[in-house]
This record gives C-alpha cells, sequence and structure tokens, in this order.
C-alpha cells in the first residue's frame, strides 16, 4: 500500500483575517442624498471661499507701471551692446489716488523672459554659490570660463542674466520738494536661501575671495561690489542675486525688489500723492520683444492682488452647484427607471 | 521497505534546470531584457547619457530599473533554487524495487532505465511502459486499472508470454534472461503496441496485451515482474500529454497592445512638441541668445527641435510605466497566495490545502467561460453505492437528498450477520425486515445477485471477504447481496458457495453466457442443493424486458417505472431475472451449447444464438439502482458554473452510458432540455450531416446563406478569426463519441462541430484519447477568443490541461500527472466554484481597477509636461522635481495601488457565490479592455489640465512666482488627487456588476497604506529639501528650502484643494448620472430584490433512453476465465509446464 513518509501533520492554512481575506472593513455606501449634499456643500464652501478670496484681493492696492515703451530712448541705448558703458536713466510720474497701507512693496516685473528653460536652470553652480568651491563651473555652459580663461563667478546663464535695473521711488510731496521713499533692499529672498544655500567663500576679504575668477559678460562690476555698504548684502549674499537666481516659473514673472521701509511720512505706508520712478535702464529687453514693469503692491494673507484663485474657486462653486441641481432633477426625474442607486 | 520517491522529479527539474549558480546573474538579466518594457528603459537610459538630449538625471531611470531588475530577480531566484516546498512533500511515496543482478535492489522511479527488469507489487502505480514478464497470478494474468489512462474504473487483464511465465519470481532465470525486445518507436497510440520478442532463437509477437502502460495502478496482483520498454518522455501517457507551452493572460496580451499604443501616443506628442520647440526657436529663441546662447552644435532650430525630440521622448517615457511589469507580478503573486491559503479550500480528509502553481494567471480565473472537464475521479468519486433496489413491484432504499435538503436517516444496522461488509450502508429499515421475515422473491433477488456476477472472492482472514471485481458496479451489487445475507464465500470453476442467512449453501455453476457489449447482460445457469436447475440473469432493461414471460407484463408495468424513478436520480440501472430450467432441456440446450463453443466457423454468432434460446421467457425479479457517486457538491457547482454562464463540456474516455448517466446527476444535462443530440457517425459525411441537423433543430435558419455567420464564414476571413455567439431556440444537450469526434475535427468540419457545440448548454465527448481533449479545448481556443478551463485528475488529463488557458489538476487522487502540469491544483471538484467565482473574480476586479488607475496615474503626472512645454519654450522642462520623478511610481503611489489591488473586494465572497451573474462582466472583459483605457487616457488628460492650470494659475503673475514652489504645489496636488482616486472608487467607472461608485473596501491596511504614502511622501518631501542633504550634494538635490517656504503659503493649499475638487466632482458627478441615463441591471441589487427560488427539480417521465448504463467492461467479460478454471486458486502443481501452453 502508499505511505506516506512524512508525518502525518495538519497543512490546514492558518485562520487569519489577512489569509482569509477577512480583515475588518469599512465598506463606504453613499446613498443619492449624501452625494447630493456633498455636492451642494462642496458648491457652498466654493462659493464661499471665493467670495472671502474676491475680497481680500480687492483690499489690495497695487500700481503697475509697464516702462518699456516710456523710456523709449533709453531702450533704444540699449539695444546696442556698445553703449554698455552708457548711463541712461529715466523718470515716470504717477499719481496714487489712495494711500497704499500697511507694509508696502516693490517689485520689477518681466514679460516674454524665458527663467524655465531647460538648459537656462541648469547653467549654475550650486557648489560654488554655497561658497565651498568658487572656481566649479561644471555646470554652466554656456556661461563658464572668460574669455581670458577665468572661471566665471557666479558662472552660469542665470547669474549672467540678472536684472540690473536701479529703480528709485520719489514722493513728489510738491511740485519743488521730491523725497526718496526710503526702501530696504534686504529680507526680498528666503532665509534658506539667504542663510544656507548661498555663501560667500570664507575669505577675510571679500574681493580676494573672488581672485582668480572673472566677472559675468554682461555684468559691470564684479560680485563682490553688488553692494559695497552692507557686507551682509554683499557677494553671493546680495539679495537682489538671490532674487534673481529663484527662477521663475514662467516666462512673464514679477520678483520682489524692495520693500518699504515705513519711517517718518511712510509708518503708515505710502500716502496718497504724486509719486515718480527713477530708473536706470540697464536691462535690455528689446532684443527678445521682452517688456519690463515696475510694480507697487500691498499683500494679505491670500497674497497679492491675483484674482485668479478667488475667480477659480467663485466659478467652481456655482459650476458646482448647478450641477447639483441638474443631478437632482435628473435623479428625481429618472428615479423610476434606475434600478439600484443606493437609497 | 524503504520510502523512495516516485518518478515525479523529472517533472520537477524541468523547471529547475534553467539556472545554476553561476550563470544565474548573466542569464536572468538577458532575459530579463528580452521583455519588451525592459529593453525599452534600457534603451532609455542609453538615451539619457547623451549630454546632448539627456532631459532628466540618469538616476529618473537607473533606480526604477534596479528596483524593478532586482525585484524580478529575487523572484526567480526563490522559484529557480527554493521550488515551492509543498510539491515536495506532496509526492506520494512508494516503494519500488528494480532487480539488478541476482538480487533486489531497492530505486528511484527516476533511475529506472530501458531495459531494467523490475518487480511491481498490488497497489503500486507504474511509472513506465511494462513488458509483462511473469506475475503471481495463475497464466500470469495480472490486473490493471487504468483509470488514470482512460477514466475507466473496470479492471483490466493483462497476460505475460508463456516463455517468460515460466520464470515466476525465480530471480535466477529473471536476471539471466537474456531476450531482445524490437517494437515500434514511442508513439502516443495508448490502445496500440507491436513488437517482437527474440529469445532463445524464437521469434515472439508482442501485442498491446502484453503491456503495463505508466499511469496504470497493478490490482489483485500480488507481484509481477516486468521488462522496462519506455521510460519518461517515451511512455505512451507522455506521449499524449501534449507539449507545454508558456501560458500567458489576455490581459498580458492586452497591456502589450496598449503599451504599443502609449508607443505611439507617445511618438505623436515628442513629435509635435519638436514642432512647437522649431517654431519657438525661430519666433522667440533666437532673438533670446543674449541670455541663452545656443550650443555649439546647434546649427538651425530644426537640429535643435530634433534633439528636442528625444529629450521629450525621455521625459514623457512615464507614460509607459517601468513598474507596470512588476508591479501586476506582485499583485498575481498577492492573489495567488490567497488561494494557498483559503480554508474553505483545504481537504480535511486528504490534508490538502489549493495550490496555486502558477502565479500568472490569475486575473484570468474570473474570466472563464468554456470548462472541460473530466469524469472519473474529477466528478465521480469512482465509487460505487448500492443505491435503491425494487424487488417484484415493491420499492426500496430512499434517496438520501430530498428536494435540496438532507433528511438525517439511521444507517441499517447488519450486525446479525457476522460477514456482513461494515463499509457497506444502506437506509432504509423495511428491506431489511423483510428479508429477516424470509420473504421469497427478496431471497431469490439476493440469492440471484450472489450468483449471477463474475467476481472472486478472497478470504485472506476468516471471516474478512474481500471481492475482487472486474468493474465497481458488480463488486458493489454483490456486497450488497452479502450484507443482508446472502454472502459469496468462494468460488471453483464448477461450483459457488454461498452463505445464505447463515447457512452454507454450494450451487454447482452449469454455465456463465457472459456479457457483451452488445448482449448487454450475463446470466448464470446454477444448480441449487435442491437439484433445481435456475438461469439467472442481470442486464440493460431495454434488453431485458423484451425477453420478459408474457405473465409478468403488470409486474414490468411497476418496474419501469421504479426505473424511470431510479434514472432521474441519475442512477445506474439494472434488471434482474430468472427461469427455472426443465432438466432435460437444459441437457438439450447444453449440447447445443457445448458444439457451438467446438465450432470452428462463426463461433461468436453461434453461441450467441444459442444465449438467446435459453434466455427466453424470464420471469422479473426486479431491479437495482447504483450509484455512481458524485464528489461532494458537484450537481450544485454545476449549477451555480451554469448560472455564472460558464459552459461546461465532459471529455471523459469511458464509454458513453456512464459519461450520460453522470451528465444527468451532476446536472450537465437536464430532464428539462428540448433536446439531446447524438452524433455517432462513422464517416466524415454523416458527422456533418448529424451535425447540421442538429444545429437546424437549435436555430432553424442557422444552415441558410442569410445567417449572419454564415454570410461572415464565407467572407473567408483570415485565421485567427472568432465565431460570434450563436444563441439557440432552446436548451440542447450533445453527445459525440470519440470516433465520431475524430472525423469532425478534421478540417472543414471543425467549424460545424464548434457551431453547434457552442450552442448547446451541455457537451458530452466519450471515448475520447488524451490528444483528442487536448484538440477540443484548443478548438474552442482557436475560434471562440474565450478563456478556457480544463480540469482532471488523471494521466490522460495532462494534454487538455496543458492546452487550456488554465489547468486545474484534482490531487490527492492517485496519480500526480495532473496535478504536476497544473496551474491550479485542488482536492475535490467542488472548489472550482470558489477558485472562479471568489479568488478568480476578485483577481479579475483587482487586476482591472489596477491597470486602469495605474494607467490613469502616470498619465495625469507626465501631461503635466506637456502642457509645461507651451510656456516653457518646448525646451523639455520637467514640471517636477527629478527625485520626485523618481519615486513617483516607486514609492510615493505604489502602496495605495498595493492596497487597492490586494485589498479590495466589490462584493464579499458570500455574495458573489449567491450572485453566480456577477462573474458575467469578466467573460466578456468589460472592466478592462480598449474602451476603458481610452477613458482612463480621457481622465488622465483631464486631470493633467487641471493639475498644470490651477497652479499655474496660482503662481503666475503672483509674488510666489519661481519655478521650485510651483513644482511643489504640482507634485502635491498630483499626489493628493491621485491618493483621493484610490480612496474614492474611481476605478468603478465600469459597466454594470457593480453596486455604486462608492463601494470600495477600506480595510485597515488599506487606509495605513493610503494615508501612509500620503504622510511619508511629506517626510520624503523634507528629507529631500532639507538643508544637510542639499549642501551635502548641491547639485543633486536643488531644492533646499522649498518645503519650508511653500507649505505655509496658504495659495497653495487654497489651490491643492481647487484641484482636488476640480479632479473629484467630475468623477462622482459621472458615476452618480451614468446608471440614470444609461440604466443598467444592476446585478446584485436586481438579484438582491428578486431572490431566485430554490430550483425544485420536477421528476419528470421520460424515456428510458438514459436507463441501461450496464458498467462492465465495454470488452468481454472475464466469464471465459472463471469457467476454465483459470482465475481460480487451486494451487495445482505448475510445474508442468504444458499445462499452460495456450
Amino acid at each position: 500500500m502508499k505511505r506516506k513518509c512524512q508525518d502525518y501533520e495538519s497543512r490546514l492554512p492558518d485562520n487569519t483575517a489577512m489569509k482569509q481575506q477577512q480583515l475588518p472593513a469599512f465598506r463606504l455606501q453613499l446613498s443619492a442624498n449624501e452625494i447630493l449634499s456633498g455636492f451642494f456643500a462642496i458648491g457652498l464652501f466654493c462659493l464661499g471661499m471665493g467670495i472671502i478670496l474676491l475680497l481680500s484681493a480687492k483690499s489690495i492696492r497695487e500700481v503697475e507701471i509697464n516702462y518699456t515703451a516710456k523710456c523709449a530712448t533709453c531702450a533704444k541705448l540699449r539695444e546696442d551692446a556698445t553703449n554698455f558703458d552708457k548711463e541712461c536713466n529715466c523718470s515716470i510720474s504717477f499719481y496714487l489716488p489712495q494711500k497704499m497701507e500697511g507694509n508696502v512693496y516693490l517689485y520689477y516685473k518681466l514679460y516674454g523672459f524665458y527663467q524655465n528653460l531647460y538648459r537656462y536652470i541648469l547653467s549654475r553652480s550650486n557648489i560654488q554659490l554655497v561658497g565651498t568651491d568658487v572656481k566649479d563651473v561644471r555646470n554652466c555652459a554656456p556661461f563658464k570660463t572668460s574669455d581670458n580663461g577665468l572661471p566665471i563667478a557666479p558662472c552660469g546663464a542665470i547669474a549672467n542674466s540678472m536684472f540690473n535695473d536701479t529703480i528709485v521711488l520719489l514722493y513728489n510731496f510738491n511740485s519743488s520738494t521730491h523725497i526718496r521713499v526710503p526702501m530696504v533692499r534686504t529680507e526680498t529672498a528666503w532665509w534658506t536661501d539667504k542663510y544656507v544655500k548661498f555663501q560667500n567663500p570664507t575669505f577675510q576679504n571679500l574681493s580676494s575671495a573672488f581672485a582668480g575668477t572673472a566677472k559675468p559678460p554682461n555684468w559691470p562690476k564684479p560680485v563682490y561690489e553688488l553692494d559695497e555698504k552692507d557686507p551682509g548684502n554683499n557677494g553671493f549674499v546680495n539679495d537682489d542675486f538671490i532674487v534673481w537666481m529663484r527662477t521663475a516659473a514662467f516666462p512673464n514673472f514679477k520678483k520682489l525688489y524692495r520693500r518699504l521701509h515705513r519711517i517718518g511720512n511712510f509708518t503708515e505706508g505710502l500716502p496718497a500723492g504724486s509719486y515718480s520712478f527713477i530708473i536706470n535702464y540697464n536691462f535690455p529687453v528689446g532684443r527678445f520683444q521682452g517688456q519690463k514693469a515696475v510694480v507697487l503692491s500691498t499683500l494679505t494673507w491670500s497674497g497679492g492682488s491675483s484674482l485668479f484663485l478667488a475667480l477659480a474657486y467663485l466659478v467652481t462653486g456655482a459650476v458646482t452647484l448647478l450641477a447639483s441641481f441638474s443631478m437632482m432633477a435628473v435623479h428625481l426625474k429618472l428615479k423610476e427607471r434606475k434600478t439600484f442607486f443606493l437609497q | 521497505q524503504t520510502c523512495l520517491l516516485i518518478g515525479t522529479e523529472k517533472d520537477l527539474d524541468v523547471k529547475t534546470s534553467k539556472y545554476n549558480a553561476l550563470n544565474f546573474l548573466p542569464m536572468n538579466l538577458f532575459e530579463q531584457f528580452q521583455r519588451l518594457a525592459n529593453a525599452y528603459f534600457l534603451f532609455l537610459l542609453f538615451l539619457q547619457l547623451i549630454p546632448q538630449i539627456s532631459s532628466l538625471a540618469w538616476y529618473t531611470t537607473v533606480v526604477p530599473l534596479m528596483v524593478v531588475l532586482s525585484i524580478t530577480a529575487v523572484k526567480d531566484f526563490i522559484s529557480a533554487f527554493f521550488p515551492p516546498s509543498i510539491v515536495k512533500i506532496r509526492l506520494w511515496h512508494a516503494g519500488i524495487q528494480g532487480s539488478l543482478s541476482c538480487r533486489i535492489v531497492t530505486e528511484k522511479w527516476m533511475n529506472v532505465q530501458v531495459g531494467d527488469i523490475i518487480k511491481l507489487e498490488n497497489n503500486q502505480i507504474v511509472t513506465a511502459d511494462i513488458l509483462l514478464l511473469s506475475s503471481s497470478e495463475p497464466y500470469s494474468l495480472t490486473y490493471i486499472e487504468t483509470a488514470e489512462l482512460d477514466g475507466e474504473t473496470n479492471l483490466k487483464v493483462k497476460q505475460a508470454i508463456s516463455v517468460t511465465s515460466e520464470m515466476e519470481d525465480n530471480l535466477k532465470l529473471l536476471s539471466a534472461f537474456d531476450g531482445e525486445v524490437r517494437c515500434e518507436s514511442p508513439n502516443n497510440k495508448l490502445d496500440k503496441f507491436t513488437g517482437i520478442l527474440m529469445y532463445k532463437g524464437k521469434n515472439y509477437i508482442l501485442n498491446h496485451d502484453r503491456l503495463i502502460l505508466r499511469g496504470c495502478v497493478i490490482r489483485n496482483t500480488d507481484w509481477c515482474y516486468g521488462l522496462v520498454i519506455f521510460t519518461g518522455p517515451d511512455t505512451k501517457v507522455m506521449q499524449n500529454s501534449g507539449k507545454s507551452t508558456f501560458k500567458r493572460t489576455h490581459i498580458d496580451h492586452l497591456m502589450n497592445v496598449l503599451v504599443l499604443w502609449i508607443f505611439l501616443f507617445l511618438g505623436c506628442m515628442c513629435f509635435l512638441l519638436a514642432v512647437g520647440h522649431y517654431i519657438w526657436e525661430n519666433n522667440k529663441g533666437y532673438y533670446f541668445q543674449d541670455y541663452l546662447p545656443w550650443e555649439d552644435y546647434v546649427s538651425s532650430s530644426v537640429f535643435s527641435a530634433t534633439l528636442i525630440f528625444w529629450s521629450y521622448f525621455i521625459i514623457l517615457n512615464t507614460m509607459v510605466p517601468i513598474s507596470l511589469y512588476v508591479s501586476v507580478e506582485i499583485i498575481r503573486l498577492g492573489n495567488s497566495f490567497y488561494i494557498n491559503w483559503d480554508q474553505k479550500m483545504f481537504y480535511e480528509p486528504k490534508n490538502m490545502p489549493a495550490q496555486a502553481r502558477t502565479t500568472t494567471l490569475n486575473e484570468e480565473l474570473g474570466q472563464v467561460k468554456y470548462v472541460f472537464s473530466d469524469k472519473t475521479g474529477t466528478l465521480t468519486q469512482n465509487i460505487m453505492i448500492f443505491n435503491k433496489c425494487s424487488i417484484n413491484g415493491i420499492l426500496y432504499g430512499m434517496s438520501l437528498v430530498s428536494l435540496g435538503r438532507y433528511i438525517p436517516k439511521e444507517k441499517v444496522d447488519f450486525s446479525y450477520n457476522k460477514l456482513a461488509d461494515p463499509k457497506f450502508s444502506f437506509y432504509d429499515k423495511t428491506l431489511v425486515e423483510v428479508v429477516k421475515k424470509g420473504d421469497h422473491w427478496v431471497h431469490l433477488f439476493f440469492l440471484s445477485l450472489s450468483l449471477c456476477h463474475t467476481v472472486i472472492s478472497e478470504e485472506k482472514v476468516e471471516g474478512e471477504l474481500v471481492y475482487q471485481a472486474q468493474s465497481p458496479d458488480e463488486g458493489a451489487l454483490v456486497t450488497a447481496a452479502r450484507n443482508f445475507g446472502f454472502v459469496f464465500r468462494s468460488r471453483t470453476s464448477e461450483t459457488i458457495m454461498v452463505v445464505e442467512m447463515g447457512k452454507t449453501r454450494i450451487y454447482q455453476l452449469l454455465a456463465i453466457l457472459d456479457f457483451s457489449n452488445t448482449r448487454k447482460r450475463m446470466s448464470v445457469i446454477v444448480r441449487t442443493p435442491e437439484n433445481r436447475i435456475l438461469l439467472f440473469c442481470k442486464g440493460a432493461d431495454t434488453i431485458l424486458c423484451q425477453l420478459l414471460h408474457p405473465s409478468c407484463r403488470s409486474l414490468k408495468d411497476i418496474t419501469m417505472d421504479h426505473l424511470d424513478d431510479f434514472a432521474s436520480d441519475g442512477l445506474r440501472t439494472l434488471m434482474l431475472a430468472y427461469r427455472e430450467l426443465d432438466s432435460a432441456f437444459f441437457q438439450d440446450w447444453s449440447k447445443k451449447h457445448s458444439e457451438a463453443c467446438l465450432s470452428l466457423e462463426n463461433r461468436e454468432n453461434k453461441i450467441s444464438i444459442v444465449y438467446e434460446e435459453i434466455e427466453r421467457d424470464l420471469m422479473l425479479l426486479g431491479a437495482t439502482a447504483i450509484e455512481d457517486k458524485l464528489q461532494d457538491g458537484v450537481p450544485e457547482t454545476i449549477l451555480t458554473l451554469n448560472k455564472a454562464k460558464i459552459k461546461i463540456w465532459v471529455l471523459t474516455g469511458d464509454k458513453q452510458e456512464t459519461a450520460v448517466n453522470i451528465a444527468y446527476a451532476c446536472n450537465i444535462f437536464e430532464d428539462e432540455m428540448d433536446e439531446i443530440f447524438i452524433v455517432e457517425g462513422n464517416n466524415g459525411e454523416t458527422v456533418g450531416g448529424e451535425l447540421r441537423s442538429a444545429r437546424e433543430k437549435m436555430k432553424p435558419g442557422s444552415l441558410l446563406e442569410s445567417d449572419p455567420v454564415n454570410s461572415y464564414l464565407t467572407t473567408k476571413p483570415q485565421p485567427p478569426f472568432k465565431i460570434p455567439e450563436e444563441v439557440p431556440s432552446g436548451s440542447y444537450g450533445l453527445i459525440i463519441n470519440g470516433y465520431s469526434l475524430a472525423h469532425a475535427l478534421e478540417g472543414n468540419l471543425e467549424l460545424e462541430l464548434l457551431r453547434t457545440a457552442c450552442m448547446c448548454k451541455g457537451v458530452i465527448c466519450c471515448r475520447m484519447t488524451p490528444l483528442q481533449k487536448a484538440q477540443v479545448v484548443e478548438l474552442v481556443k482557436k475560434y471562440k477568443k474565450v478563456v478556457t478551463l480544463a480540469i482532471g485528475d488523471g494521466a490522460n488529463d495532462v494534454s487538455m490541461i496543458k492546452a487550456a488557458h488554465i489547468g486545474v489538476g484534482i490531487s490527492g487522487q492517485e496519480g500526480m500527472q495532473a496535478m504536476l502540469s497544473s496551474d491550479y491544483a485542488f482536492s475535490q471538484f467542488r472548489y472550482l466554484q470558489r477558485l472562479l467565482l471568489v479568488h478568480g473574480r476578485w483577481s479579475y476586479n483587482r487586476m482591472c481597477k489596477f491597470l486602469s488607475y495605474f494607467f490613469y496615474k502616470n498619465f495625469a503626472f507626465t501631461l503635466v509636461h506637456v502642457w509645461y512645454a507651451f510656456y516653457s519654450g518646448f525646451s523639455a522642462q520637467t514640471v517636477y522635481d527629478t527625485w520626485f520623478i523618481t519615486f513617483y511610481n516607486l514609492i510615493y503611489t505604489s502602496l495605495p495601488v498595493l492596497g487597492l489591488s490586494l485589498f479590495d473586494q466589490d462584493v464579499n465572497e458570500t455574495w458573489s457565490l449567491r450572485f453566480p451573474e456577477l462573474y458575467e462582466p469578466g467573460q466578456h472583459n468589460l472592466y478592462f479592455n480598449k474602451k476603458e483605457f481610452v477613458k482612463c487616457l480621457l481622465h488622465g488628460i483631464y486631470s493633467s489640465f487641471v493639475l498644470f492650470f490651477i497652479p499655474m494659475g496660482t503662481v503666475y503673475n503672483s509674488e510666489i512666482s519661481d519655478y521650485q514652489s510651483f513644482s511643489l504645489i504640482v507634485q502635491t496636488s498630483l499626489l493628493c488627487v491621485v491618493t483621493m482616486q484610490v480612496l474614492s472608487g474611481r476605478e468603478e467607472g465600469k459597466e454594470g456588476g457593480k453596486i455604486s461608485l462608492e463601494t470600495t473596501y477600506w480595510t485597515m491596511i488599506s487606509h495605513v497604506f493610503t494615508w501612509g504614502s500620503l504622510g511619508f511622501y511629506f517626510c520624503i518631501l523634507f528629507f529631500l529639501y532639507s538643508d544637510g542633504l542639499c549642501l551635502l550634494f548641491p547639485d543633486t538635490f536643488q531644492f533646499l528650502g522649498v518645503a519650508r517656504n511653500t507649505l505655509n503659503l496658504p495659495q497653495m493649499w487654497l489651490s491643492v484643494v481647487l484641484s482636488i475638487i476640480l479632479c473629484m466632482l467630475p468623477v462622482i458627478g459621472y458615476q452618480f448620472l451614468k446608471p440614470l441615463f444609461w440604466p443598467i441591471i444592476d446585478r446584485i441589487h436586481h438579484c438582491m430584490r428578486h431572490p431566485l427560488p430554490y430550483p425544485i427539480r420536477t421528476k419528470l417521465k421520460h424515456t428510458a433512453s438514459r436507463r441501461s448504463a450496464y458498467a462492465f467492461s465495454h470488452k468481454q467479460g472475464f466469464g471465459a476465465l472463471i469457467t476454465s478454471g483459470k482465475t481460480v486458486k487451486a494451487k495445482l502443481p505448475k510445474r508442468n509446464s504444458s499445462h499452460y501452453k495456450r
């Protein structure tokens, strides 16, 4: 007779919930009513959110002045690269009908400038910028070295194309008195960028730290002369530089340039009245049909004056409500036809 | 006796021999890269190494590729070097002794070689084709059971040729045996063998009767010696088992097609983007060179666009996700484990859990449309039970099952009879009481049972009788008589000793009128101790009722009624009759008989005429009903499978009557069927005619030219084409015989066969060879394009198990052949419904949900880049951080997907079993097909649109305008949306069968997986964007501080919430409205409202065609052997060799 050599130990599978596929489970079943009320609730939420966002966006005062056309003479001058050493200033006056309360921010805005091109974004050396090795220019093509073979610091296309217009805001107290509006040029960049990601090479003297490197070809002066008055804002840790290096996601973008220093007349913000921008026009945009603008704006909890989120929420809310009404109508009308949708 | 493995190791070897320790790595890698997907990613990797077009860091491809390759390699490694241990335990062990030189040594079957002489013992399974040399039985007879080979349950006899049988068990003679065998080359003909034995200068012709085939079991024979002729793959059974092919599922094929589609789509996308780049470079890029000069090697925007084409090819490669194949394999593996773990598929008596032997076919279990089943050992237990009888017009015995409920009954106590078989059980006390009372007819009835048979008894221990019956039916009848007090104790060639109610009486056996296939009856003529001469006859009722004496007409009518009842219960029936013979008449007849026996010409015919002379004017005694015991739950299982629209065909090697009988018993044929067609033509023309006329009846007009299928076929479609489903006008059955099938499978008739058979509700194919079984399966596979499943237990089923999409082996029976070549194995047929309706359905649903979700999430993920291209000068700039791209499929989204595809249950198992209709969508492949794929694509496009433009609107012209913050917003929105889709059951967007959209099964594990993976994302985020890591590798991790600065902005979260709402609401709304506008009968709820009444089997009176399943061998019975005295173990002096000469 046949027999087994193995002892007769039972091979009954374990009776665990996992193995028997009997894990305790929650079966989510939404009834038609629940779904419809869910839709209503979401619709109302979106509408409400939209209204709140709209109101807060409306509370923002914003002035945007496109100065590409207004400074046409300067723009023309900059078309020609040989005029790089010629200064060109341009003054734009405007009238602020209502005062801008609270913190006021000054932005520059570029149209049609592609900071998000693949090669452009890559063209930087984080190792250099963090201060470990000033001469590391590996990823910086096509701006690795200057004509005489010195490594560029800061290297790369991003740094080379840095926005270098200077914008000064004057408050025209009356026709003769022009007060320069006090502006803070620091704390415009992220804390992590300023204190972690960007570091000057450790050297007693900043200019000697950059010895053996060349300035980017488009720059009028080397990196260690960006802000000679404030050593904490000079070299790689210059806020304007850091802000520029945080590349924009889209070809039209604005970047924070200055913050209002709330002292004196400006403790409460910018009072209503006549102002003018004095712009030292250096950054050429004509070649690629770009445009430049300067923006003064306040901020709320939900950001700036952009209406997109507010409108998107409003539209979504309205559509959801509409949809839920029509779904209810369909549901009530066709209820008899359906055999099953859970009650 | 040592325990040894039987020769099944070779079968295992095939699987494991591919690798060894040295070649594993290179070979495995080579094999893996043969996969299209893996090769594609290798190609991508090379593309990425070209700096001019590289648009992604190298690690985005390398990390996933490494992970995928190593997972697969580990899996292969385990299966190559640690084959499932369970198989080893499962092997039955048997002692087998090979005799080499003078001494008998024990040897493993796998070491047995051609030319060895081996000794086989009773009940051993033979695993080689062996030429019988000698045996312990007189005349060197050897009894074998061939159920494994052909499904027949009766014993067969093999006999050694006389020269070799003289050697008996004399080892000296055997070892000196130096005969030479010349025979045909290995072939697959089970019933033919030709060869010549050259021994001592003489030639002896060898035929099929001398050969014991692999797969047989030695029965009733203490020992026998044989010469090994064929081993291993050369054996006839193995030659029949067909080629084993690597099975792939329909979803696999579909996946390959879809991956190709995605390639095409990808190509188009890249082309369009390259064109966009060309235009942009001309209009903008050229003038932007002050800030970003072109590379030196870029001469024109056309060249630049060409490079960009490849750059985008790299970026968008995530549309063909590398982890797809590996995830699919993990899911299948998990679902296979569920099968192994299922307690409800564990068979206690055999200690056998179910086994998924392949882990690649799971979802196909949810799509089965045709089941091909063996009969013996699969549907039946191969046990015959004396169930009912009708004696002199009175019915005894009750059916256990009545209207579907078990009625508890007490077993009849046979303690009054010391010789009773304790295993026998009967449930009607009245019969015992009648026997005890001494009713004349009942006594005569049982006396006839104890006399009229060819059973041989063996009494090794006093009082413990063992019957050796040619067929289990006969054994059951004689055992029944034994228990009721008419014990057949022993026989000689001239006498039969019967213990009648305790008294021993000896009957003189005057003649045995043996069974033959045409006579369908057998008779014995005995002389009682009172010197009466009696003829007892038993046989098929159709035959016997014509031989009855006219006086018993009324009794006949009553008995026929009873027979109808028996038959409708699926019992095998026999009629018993007797005749008292006048002594003179018998003498007269006896003379004629011996004359006929001696005549040289036309002997068979003459004998049967003589037989007919005496088998006349019989007095009816009654009828017996024997149950061919089905396995537990077979009829219910078949009913359930039928409800799931699964068609069941029985393919058996057994003969027609028994097969049809079983078909009725297990609901494959029903009494309510309109008609059952029998195809038994002997040539192609008749078979074709029969098939056509059957089809004409089932669907009038189906032979006309106008029939859509006919007109389709006249267009001569190129194979492979698909024959559409045809609906018959009623329910029909088809019976086809093996020899007719041989004609039907030829060329032009195979379509006729297929179309006719597929219209029938049940199909029975009898007397099939193993290869024909495979041919039938292949036929359906070829033209129907549906999933087929073959289930069987014997060596004769191996070919069809290999041929079908899914092969299921019933294990725990004697042989291992079927199980070893099967994909799934368990020990009871009834587990099939659980395998298909529960595990199969779940696996299929899970796989479909997984696939649609997987494709969706990758489209949503990848297509965002395309939208961004319009704003980034088509410069192949990605939206996401490279690390996000690397981890997206691998870490961030893999757990929710696994949770979904391992734990989801759309309905629980009770419902899937109660409403087999839920199985249907799988058969039509409704849950994942090309249409569903396109839906996924569209949904993915929509989601990517939302996921890009909402964050873009938020960022555009606002104070958070930087690229890295934008990346983070899109990434987070994407991950939230994609995870929410898992939870909210976007996968419910299927037709039919779903309760409602939000029915997802949230186990604790799914919760942990889903929320955990979202939480995990943020953890990884803070880690990847942390100061330390970024300062260590400033060029690799560039997103320093982004998480800290952006995640606390309200705009970001407003944007994420809006994206989620916009992505989710349309899906929910669609799910809500879809069933309202396009009402589909939701199967579950429909069923819940209208529960089907439990089917009550109505008893119909029907023609007697179903009866008369006299289950003897279709060959000649043993009668001649008995009367010649060969089987009688009177130990005559055997030395006299001349005595044995034939």
